[in-house]
């Protein structure tokens, strides 16, 4: 039930403020999200820690009966995890709205309050459809957004926004409904009796996601690898992985802050999570197969997002594409298909939601202020802004990867799944050993993988001090018409901001800022709870991928730069 | 040694935390949370001094705040040393506080060895000899640097003031962290968490446009070596299984075994791939080559960071890196030679730099570099207490004369030229300065008797001892002369002669970033806000040099007397001196955990068939099992002997060549004999000022490719990946375009198109019943 | 239960109902005829009319030849939906005259591609 609250309630707020009178939108909004946060927290005190593998809190109420479409809801350690950033990242987005949004000012609150209830529909759902329907429906609210209060080229960024990641997710549902359907004509006879007696719906009708998932296991090579590449066709231009990206700055650059902030924040955590929840558990052969090929995207856009990063004058594009190279590193550790790879991989959604959040509401007070994004026009505002300097230090410092900050813990823990990742460890390829290697884990990635991605921290600091010394550092320089950068300026400017801003930042703007400074620093600091709470799901996970992975890695995956002899390796484990 | 380590340590499950300290604190008699308040104290001063921020506090209380809490970290670490590491054998012991990246998970069932696997990377501290001594200079120098930038600092009280401070508090917990760390992801929060200190303090004239490009290229060069770092921590960790020391040197044990028995070829290649990770790391935080280049510029921060995080701790991190993982680094042939040459290079070039250099903070930033070489050849021989040693008496005598340097600046206005500068000393109220200047001065370039004279012969009798690093200790014989000119040359010229000087440029408060300045009312004014340079005129006022004040004065005397003090530190205890005993005790000596535990003795020193491609394995053999071996000689005769006199006779020729070029007979400050000797030697000199274009040689080969394949993949990205995904978008509304003329808009067009339809299934119908 | 069952007339000979259908696509062939020569929007939808009472006319005759009440059903429908329609239709009729002052159909060709 208290998934499905926090699914209604930014609806049913969404309603109150459609019909609500404008001067109220506001406030109902705030609550509306609020209430959201809350409930999210206390479902977080009312799960059980322990079985955090396990989906809980859940509730289904058939939908389509004959369809075997459910009301399904439930979630583990990971989703919840999800929850919670999507319920703070909410307030946050509202309060950063305030004086950025003058016009038609309802509409745009309910559509925030809907993509709210969206988000955390996707994260909640257990049922195929039913995810695949909130998926979706992100895209109209955010396409809403961006073309009603985005900047310049806005309808181009909305358009190439929705198409783009919608034709994608149509092949991906194309994927989940083979899957459904291989189910559908499974065989019960020939399904063993330990897995039928956990999956009782196993062979029949249904779009379960726990039970699709034991499905999809059964099916053969080929046909796994069929789906996963129809399913990332879908959740990898969300990500986005490196051909499949361009939609990301672009959509990035022209969104009002809100909707930056939610499409860093969460948005694309929707990809890295379907690729969680489905990719990898579903198909696990494929995924252990092409692991190698994924993760090279990743590598290649690790380095091409950084490097393109650093030659860009419009500070809000550079921080999108530094989503590109960021979610890199996420999905490398994904794919490094082991718990410290996993682990990195869940936190890294969660710190770049934080860091990369923070870093567009930095940039969206400023464009408030100077009507600009352009470095060449924007310098040293640290004589001028010293809060907002310090806040941009800081989250460019969360954002770099400075250990004791949170964006370092998942980095590091990315890095060292991909490195630990190899199955030419400890089998004799690189000289005797007198003991076993220690920490390596099956898999076709491997130091080289570790160490051209590691270079992608030297390009981040690249870019994001190039970026840092620009505009906070050097000589103040801000662009003509704002010399003074008083409220004077901007109210007489042209529209009817409601209370001009101060030069500094205000009060509402820092309470903005300091729950994600706080959490940047605890995460950073402290991260073992995060860490237990997601350990369980992980480890289901990793348990389900690492036979194939195995099996692949004594066979001699394509890609692998030096295969293991299969004789050597059955040697080894004769030992 | 090493069960003794293993006994003492207590590896703690992550469950039990608070056992843990209690456990280490119980073995010891006495709580253990004083090790915590060491680390904590500097941390709790960068939060007060980042609340003096946001209420505006316009007084000197930052820099009371700061100097009390390191004193008191101080004060504990003292407390630490006295109580554990006095006596002659001591135990490492850990503190733990808290998890951090801590977790762990089943191990494969098919897998060999343990069936668990964690990564456990705490808050938690490891106190042996080695970081008990590096946070004894760390602490008491940071306390007496902070006192001085009390005063140095004191022409921007305000947001600027406190800015300095909490950064320099930051950095002195990042510097606990990095030494007193129990493992090696602890470590790298420090060693980052010092850069990123570095970086803010190198940037602290932020309105400099070359202060804030100089933060930036310390910040990205270190991160280069960072990665190296980051490498060999995943390394250790995927070959060990851990990353905290007291179990790594523990299951390192049997690769040190067979390095002591002499048998390399046994070790696996990903072993020895470990310590060569590592020194990268070590060579970019120690500016050493090819990842020196930050350092010098380094110094468009204020003198006291140059002084604290520059010369005397930050830049030492490399070092204590390599000492602490001094046992791998004895498992590989090549890692020591490495670092033996890239050392030895690094010092020689540097120093032929620094000789041609005017810029007196840029000379001491240079001769940094090069005494950092120094202290990499004294691990890389093999003399691992030399180096420490250096480490030690350097970081006095540097932060004596940085220290020194910055009062000249800040009483001259910011003038640094030597052309611009003389006989400072006679001077009104610069006696302690030029006293102070003058002590370094002898330390550096190791004039007899001087703890710089020690610590320098340390090494260098050791680079001749050792076999097969003779040439090494020829180039740093070298280099103690050329160190001893350029020090003196800087001596002769700005502190003794006739007294003539002419003002810097700068004017304290009208330049410095005073970002509390800027409020509502003049900032209209200030739209374009002058640069660090242009601000000339304010000078007008003030023709007369202000000589320091007591707070700068205290500190240049008590360092003054540390430094010589530290002589001491060579004639007690053991016998290379104190340093050398609690080096031998800690990792990084021979003794310990490379002790004895029945290795195969009397094996051979090399296996048969197997050539020594270097030094090491017959040495660390030699080490093991005969102490010290006098394989080598310089001129016959024992180095450690011999070294004494040869040294002080280079440096006294070095000084000797000073004085003649740039004080006898000097009339002026800027002319001297040396400048009759200049078109001798043709265009070196001009290119020793230049720094032999290694920026430039770097901008070339690295950065601006860099930039042009950037700019490349922005135009791939905006033309060919976006527009393959235009192009897909705009052929259906090609096709479109083909077919639209069919829509006619005429109702009948539409009936007729109805009508034909119809006839078309009516004749199919038909054509399939028939 | 179906009509014949319950002894209702005896079952349409196949002539008979050819004849019906004759009529229907008679009907229906006039109305296209009649909606593709003319012009004028009254008359054009006066043609649709007759097309669509063809349509009735032969789902009652295939109804009374299957002696069920499918196609009378279905025409009931018809009647209802035709009259709706037709309402709605000479509502716009007229709109589009008020507009045109004409009610030739070429005057609106606004779906032009």
């Amino acid at each position: 039930m208290l998934l499905m609250a926090a699914i209604l309630i930014p609806l049913v707020s969404a309603v109150l403020i459609a019909a609500a009178p404008e001067a109220r939108a506001k406030t109902i909004a705030l609550l509306g999200t609020l209430a959201q946060l809350v409930i999210a927290c206390y479902a977080a005190t009312v799960f059980d820690w322990s079985f955090s593998s396990r989906a809980q809190l859940g509730m289904s109420v058939a939908w389509f009966e004959g369809l075997g479409v459910s009301l399904s809801l439930g979630a583990d350690g990971v989703s919840l995890v999800l929850i919670l950033l999507t319920g703070l990242l909410g307030p946050i987005c509202v309060l950063a709205s305030s004086t950025a949004i003058t016009t038609r000012i309802r509409t745009y609150y309910a559509w925030l309050l809907v993509l709210q209830a969206a988000m955390a529909g996707v994260f909640a759902a257990r049922d195929v459809i039913l995810f695949y329907i909130c998926f979706e429906f992100t895209l109209i609210p955010m396409f809403i957004l961006i073309s009603l209060w985005g900047s310049t080229n806005r309808r181009k960024a909305a358009i190439k926004f929705f198409l783009f990641t919608f034709t994608g997710s149509v092949v991906a549902l194309a994927g989940l409904v083979y899957v459904t359907w291989f189910n559908a004509t499974l065989d019960r006879g020939a399904v063993p009796q330990v897995i039928l007696s956990q999956n009782e719906l196993l062979g029949t009708w249904t779009f379960d996601v726990s039970t699709l998932i034991t499905a999809g296991q059964m099916m053969s090579a080929s046909e796994q690898a069929w789906v996963l590449l129809a399913l990332m066709a879908g959740f990898a231009v969300k990500v986005p992985l490196f051909p499949v990206h361009t939609w990301l700055p672009l959509a990035h650059t022209e969104a009002p802050t809100a909707g930056s902030v939610i499409l860093a924040g969460v948005l694309l955590k929707l990809g890295t999570y379907a690729i969680y929840r489905f990719a990898l558990p579903m198909v696990p052969e494929a995924v252990a197969l092409y692991a190698p090929h994924l993760s090279m995207l990743c590598v290649v856009g690790i380095i091409y997002g950084g490097l393109i990063c650093w030659v860009q004058t419009d500070v809000k594009k550079l921080v999108a594409y530094s989503s590109v190279a960021h979610l890199g590193f996420c999905m490398l550790g994904m794919f490094a298909l082991n718990n410290t790879g996993i682990t990195g991989s869940i936190l890294y959604m969660v710190n770049h939601g934080l860091s990369t959040g923070a870093l567009f509401l930095l940039i969206g007070m400023i464009y408030e202020r100077y009507h600009t994004r352009d470095m060449n026009q924007l310098g040293g505002l640290a004589a001028k802004m010293p809060v907002w300097a310090t806040f941009m230090v800081f989250f460019t410092m969360a954002s770099v990867g400075l250990p004791g900050l949170n964006g370092f813990v998942s980095e590091f823990l990315c890095l060292l799944g991909a490195f630990q990742a190899s199955s030419s460890w400890g089998s004799g390829a690189w000289g005797s050993d007198i003991e076993p290697v220690a920490a390596a884990t099956p898999g076709a990635l491997g130091p080289w993988f570790a160490m051209i991605a590691g270079t992608g921290m030297i390009i981040a600091a690249m870019y994001l001090l190039y970026m840092v010394g620009k505009v906070v550092w050097g000589p103040l320089k801000t662009p003509h018409g704002h010399a003074g950068g008083h409220a004077g300026h901007e109210s007489s400017g042209a529209d009817d901001h409601p209370a001009p801003l101060p030069t500094d930042l205000s009060g509402r703007e820092i309470v903005t800022l300091m729950p994600l400074a706080v959490l940047c620093l605890v995460l950073g600091v402290y991260p073992k709870p995060l860490m237990n709470a997601i350990q369980g799901s992980v480890d289901q996970t990793v348990a389900v991928v690492r036979e194939p992975l195995r099996t692949h890695a004594v066979t001699g995956a394509p890609a692998k730069p030096a295969p293991a002899s299969p004789a050597n390796t059955h040697g080894e484990g004769a030992q | 040694m090493l069960n003794l380590i293993q006994d003492t340590i207590v590896h703690t499950q992550p469950e039990s935390l608070g056992a843990a300290v209690e456990k280490a604190g119980h073995a010891h008699g006495q709580t253990d949370w004083s090790v915590a308040a060491i680390v904590a104290l500097p941390l709790l001063a960068c939060v007060l001094t980042g609340l003096c921020a946001a209420l505006r506090v316009k007084s000197k209380l930052p820099a009371w705040i700061t100097v009390a809490s390191l004193a008191g970290a101080f004060a504990l670490t003292l407390k630490t040393f006295a109580a554990h590491f006095m006596g002659a054998e001591s135990h490492p012991f850990v503190v733990h506080v808290f998890d951090w990246v801590t977790f762990s998970w089943a191990a494969d069932a098919h897998a060999q060895g343990p069936q668990t696997n964690e990564l456990a990377a705490n808050f938690a501290f490891y106190l042996d000899s080695l970081s008990a001594l590096w946070m004894l200079f760390v602490t008491g120098l940071a306390t007496l640097i902070a006192l001085y930038a009390s005063e140095y600092m004191s022409h921007d009280q305000g947001a600027g003031y406190c800015r300095f401070f909490a950064a320099f508090s930051l950095f002195v917990f990042s510097m606990a962290c990095l030494v007193m760390a129990d493992n090696l992801l602890l470590l790298y929060l420090g060693w980052e968490g010092v850069g990123l200190c570095s970086y803010l303090l190198i940037g602290y004239f932020y309105k400099k446009p070359s202060a804030v490009a100089a933060a930036k290229k310390a910040f990205i060069i270190n991160r280069i070596g960072d990665l190296f770092l980051a490498m060999g921590v995943m390394l250790i960790f995927v070959q060990f299984g851990t990353v905290e020391y007291s179990v790594l040197f523990e299951k390192a044990r049997p690769y040190i075994e067979l390095a002591r028995a002499g048998q390399f070829s046994q070790i696996p290649f990903l072993v020895k791939l470990i310590p060569c990770l590592l020194m990268g790391g070590a060579f970019g935080k120690s500016a050493q080559l090819p990842l020196y280049v930050w350092l010098p510029d380094a110094m468009e921060g204020p003198t006291p960071v140059s002084a604290l995080i520059h010369a005397a701790t930050m830049v030492t991190a490399g070092v204590f890196l390599i000492a602490r993982t001094y046992p791998l680094f004895l498992l590989s042939e090549i890692a020591l030679p490495v670092v033996a040459w890239v050392g030895a290079l690094t010092a020689l070039l540097s120093a032929t730099i620094g000789m041609a250099q005017f810029d007196i903070k840029r000379i001491m930033a240079y001769s940094t570099v090069s005494q950092l070489g120094y202290m990499f050849c004294g691990l890389a021989v093999l003399s691992p207490s030399g180096g420490v040693f250096h480490v030690v008496t350097h970081a006095f005598f540097k932060a004596l004369l940085f220290l020194c340097c910055g009062a000249v600046m800040h009483g001259f206005a910011g003038q640094l030229d030597l052309r611009k500068l003389s006989g400072v000393m006679k001077v009104p109220g610069w006696r302690i300065v030029g006293f102070g200047m003058l002590i370094g001065c002898l330390n550096l370039a190791g004039f007899p008797l001087t703890a710089g004279y020690f610590s320098k012969d340390m090494i260098l009798a050791e680079a001749f001892v050792t076999p097969g690093t003779a040439v090494i200790g020829w180039i740093l014989l070298i280099t103690a002369g050329l160190t001893a000119y350029y020090t003196f040359r800087v001596f002769f010229r700005v502190f003794v002669g006739p007294v003539a000087y002419e003002l810097g440029d700068e004017h304290h408060g009208a330049d410095h970033g005073h970002d509390d300045g800027h409020g509502h009312g003049d900032a209209h004014g200030h739209a374009q806000a002058k640069g660090h340079a242009d601000a000339h005129g304010h000078g007008g006022t003030h023709h007369e040099p202000h000589a320091p004040g007591w707070a700068i004065n205290t500190v240049l005397a008590t360092l003054a007397v540390l430094s010589l003090a530290a002589t001491g530190l060579y004639f007690v205890g053991g016998d290379h001196g104190a340093v050398a005993g609690l080096v031998d005790q800690s990792s990084a000596g021979f003794h310990s955990p490379l002790a004895h535990h029945g290795a195969a003795e009397g094996a051979p020193a090399h296996e048969a068939g197997h050539a020594v491609v270097s030094y090491v394995p017959e040495f660390v053999h030699a080490r093991a099992h005969g102490g010290e071996v006098h394989a080598g000689t310089i001129f016959g005769a024992d180095p450690h002997k011999a070294m004494y006199f040869i040294s002080a006779g280079v440096g006294a020729v070095g000084i000797f060549v000073a004085f003649w070029l740039h004080l006898a007979g000097r009339k002026s400050a800027a002319t001297s004999r040396a400048d009759a000797l200049l078109p001798a030697l043709g265009p070196i000199p001009g290119w020793a000022q230049g720094k032999w274009y290694v920026d430039e040689f770097y901008d070339f080969l690295v950065r601006k490719p860099l930039w042009v394949l950037s700019h490349i993949f922005y135009l791939i990205d905006s033309y060919l990946v976006d527009g393959l995904v235009d192009f897909i978008g705009a052929a259906p509304r090609a096709a479109g375009k083909v077919i639209r003329p069919s829509q006619s808009g005429e109702l009948h067009g539409y009936a007729l198109g109805m009508a034909g339809g119809l006839v078309i299934l009516i004749v199919i119908v038909a054509l399939v019943a028939t | 239960m179906t009509l014949a069952q319950t002894g209702a007339p005896a079952p349409m000979a196949p002539s008979t109902l050819g004849h019906y259908l004759l009529v229907s696509a008679l009907l229906l062939v006039i109305g296209l005829i009649g909606f593709v020569t003319r012009r004028n929007l009254i008359i054009m939808f006066l043609c649709t009319e007759l097309m669509f009472q063809a349509a009735g006319l032969a789902a009652v005759a295939f109804g009374r030849y299957h002696l069920n009440l499918t196609g009378q059903t279905l025409v009931i429908f018809i009647l209802t939906v035709a009259a709706a329609e037709a309402a709605m239709a000479l509502a716009l009729v007229v709109l589009l005259f008020r507009r045109k002052e004409s009610l030739n159909a070429e005057e609106w060709q606004d779906l032009k591609g």
